[in-house]
């Protein structure tokens, strides 16, 4: 994949693992703006290892990651967020504009009116005082959503965004999401098991597989055949979803 | 306390004006560190870190007759040393931090190991509580003195010790209140710290500093006891009612200062240790949120 100058990431011949041991190699991979990824392949097969090596919380083993985009918008899973923290919804998007203040400085009044927008643009407003433990996961979703948006991403990342909601709430994510990719013209790189909504939301795959990388259009890797020759190797999973 | 009761209110707290008032900035600040400590689910440190803490002081008695001949204490002799405890308070306060910050650094060099961190803690507690008392017969001074810091008779607390005590409090509020917005984005969500660009492994650094100094010299200067009563009990009776992090600090300070005051008149009324009393009324604050939980 050959990186033009817009490109907002660029990983050239990376390896990422833990320690010595690579996970996955020679991973050569850009993302422009406008792109809508999705990365999935079988359990234990380096997905996370590979999104996390792309974030920049796992340095490269190998080779080299330029992050250029501006600001990069960072979705946990939300599982990953404990409840015993009595944080409001407002507060955790408020945390989306703590990388820009020091020390005693107040939360300007403009972050607090922006952090609003983007409630507002996710759809939680309306449930800005209340304690982020108490959303459904789709609601907690789309506020880890809104705080990522806070920083103002030209690329947005996120773990697994669709695993354990409701399908109404996977679709309202999936909505926010393309509505983004499209209006803001937001690049996307999601992780995730769940082929199917893969297939029908993302543009392009990275198909993780023993240690390494493919590359292609999300609907013709993950067509049916092309699912069973992929799969083939490794043994479809029980955990992955069709 | 005998005849306590025969002098009036006023006088009583004037005459202990140092002890309640050290009392009072430990009711401050000790609950913003249990915050944090509750949230991160490490409250077990603000029980196993004073007893650490503790076993410091009373070693610094067991080596104080070789530290006084080999090394020297400004002039200071063993008798005097071990009469008045005040003449060496640095050297104990050393010796405090010592424990303390080997305690915590072990517990988190073991922490990377895995395995089950309330069994560590568990474990840590039992050996510095075994230790304590060892080191207590060992002590020059005797099995009195060890029961005394592990009372919490905190009444005999003077201006020299209130004055060190609310410098280094005043230290780690500050600290609190600086970075409390890097400590809460560190705690709740590391890795999106690390995302925005956030010093993680600093601003965590600086969360056990500031445990270190808070629990050290707390121990020192106000013995354990009000120490895990006003580390733990506080926060953990705030959270049941606190509905934001802005309200969850404010109301664990809150009743961090009324378990003080409501100590200060249990131990004043009934003859108490003072220290032990502040930890009981903390106690007693957790049952309306307890109850409110159950209703």
């Amino acid at each position: 994949m050959s990186a033009n100058d817009s490109a907002l990431l660029v990983a050239q011949h990376a390896a990422f693992g833990y320690g010595r041991r690579a996970v996955v190699s020679n991973v050569d991979l850009a993302i422009e703006p406008g792109d809508f990824l999705g990365i999935v392949g079988p359990n234990g097969a380096g997905k996370t290892t590979l999104f996390r090596g792309l974030l920049g919380l796992l340095p490269p083993l190998e080779g080299r990651v330029e992050r250029r985009a501006r600001a990069i918008g960072y979705v946990p899973q939300r599982e990953a967020l404990d409840a015993l923290f009595p944080v409001t919804v407002e507060e955790v998007v408020q945390m989306g504009a703590f990388g820009k203040l020091r020390g005693l400085r107040r939360l300007p009044a403009s972050e607090r009116e922006r952090a609003i927008a983007c409630l507002e643009r996710v759809g939680l407003a309306d449930r800005r005082s209340a304690p982020f433990s108490t959303l459904s996961g789709g609601q907690r979703q789309r506020g880890l959503i809104a705080r990522a948006l806070m920083v103002e991403p030209e690329l947005m990342l996120l773990d697994e965004p669709t695993t354990g909601v409701d399908r109404a709430a996977q679709a309202r994510i999936l909505e926010l999401l393309v509505e983004l990719n499209a209006s803001r013209r937001l690049a996307v790189l999601l992780v995730s098991h769940q082929i199917s909504m893969v297939r029908s939301t993302v543009q392009r795959v990275l198909w993780v597989a023993d240690g390494r990388v493919r590359a292609g259009r999300a609907a013709e890797m993950l067509a049916p055949e092309n699912l069973d020759k992929l799969y083939s190797a490794v043994g479809r999973p029980a955990g992955d979803e069709e | 306390m005998d005849g306590l009761e025969a002098i009036p209110w006023s006088e009583r707290i004037s005459l202990f004006r140092y002890a309640l008032l050290s009392a009072l900035v430990a009711g401050t600040v000790c609950p913003l560190l249990g915050v944090f400590l509750h949230v991160r689910r490490t409250s077990f440190y603000g029980i196993a870190l004073p007893q650490f803490a503790t076993a410091g002081v009373v070693f610094g008695f067991v080596a104080l007759p070789w530290w006084i001949e080999h090394v020297g204490l400004g002039g200071v002799d063993l008798a005097e040393a071990t009469r008045d405890s005040h003449a060496v308070m640095n050297y104990h306060l050393a010796w405090s931090n010592v424990f303390t910050f080997g305690g915590l650094f072990a517990l988190l060099a073991l922490s990377r190991r895995g395995g089950s961190e309330v069994g560590r803690v568990a474990g840590a507690f039992a050996i510095a509580a075994a230790a304590t008392l060892l080191f207590g017969r060992m002590s020059p001074v005797g099995k009195g003195f060890v029961d005394e810091l592990i009372a919490g008779e905190l009444l005999g607390v003077g201006l020299h010790e209130f004055e060190t005590l609310a410098v280094l409090y005043g230290l780690a509020a500050l600290l609190f209140v600086l970075f409390r917005r890097d400590l809460l984005l560190v705690s709740y969500d590391r890795e999106s710290a690390q995302v925005l660009g956030k010093r993680v492994f600093a601003i965590e650094a600086l969360l056990t500093l500031v445990t270190g100094i808070v629990v050290s010299s707390g121990t020192m200067f106000l013995g354990p006891v009000i120490l895990f009563g006003l580390i733990v009990l506080p926060a953990i009776a705030a959270r049941a009612w606190a509905r934001s992090m802005s309200s969850y600090y404010v109301l664990a300070i809150g009743f961090g200062l009324l378990a003080v005051v409501l100590g200060v008149v249990a131990s004043f009324e009934f003859d108490l240790p003072l220290g032990a009393a502040i930890a009981g009324a903390a106690a007693v604050l957790l049952l309306p949120g307890f109850l409110a939980r159950r209703g």
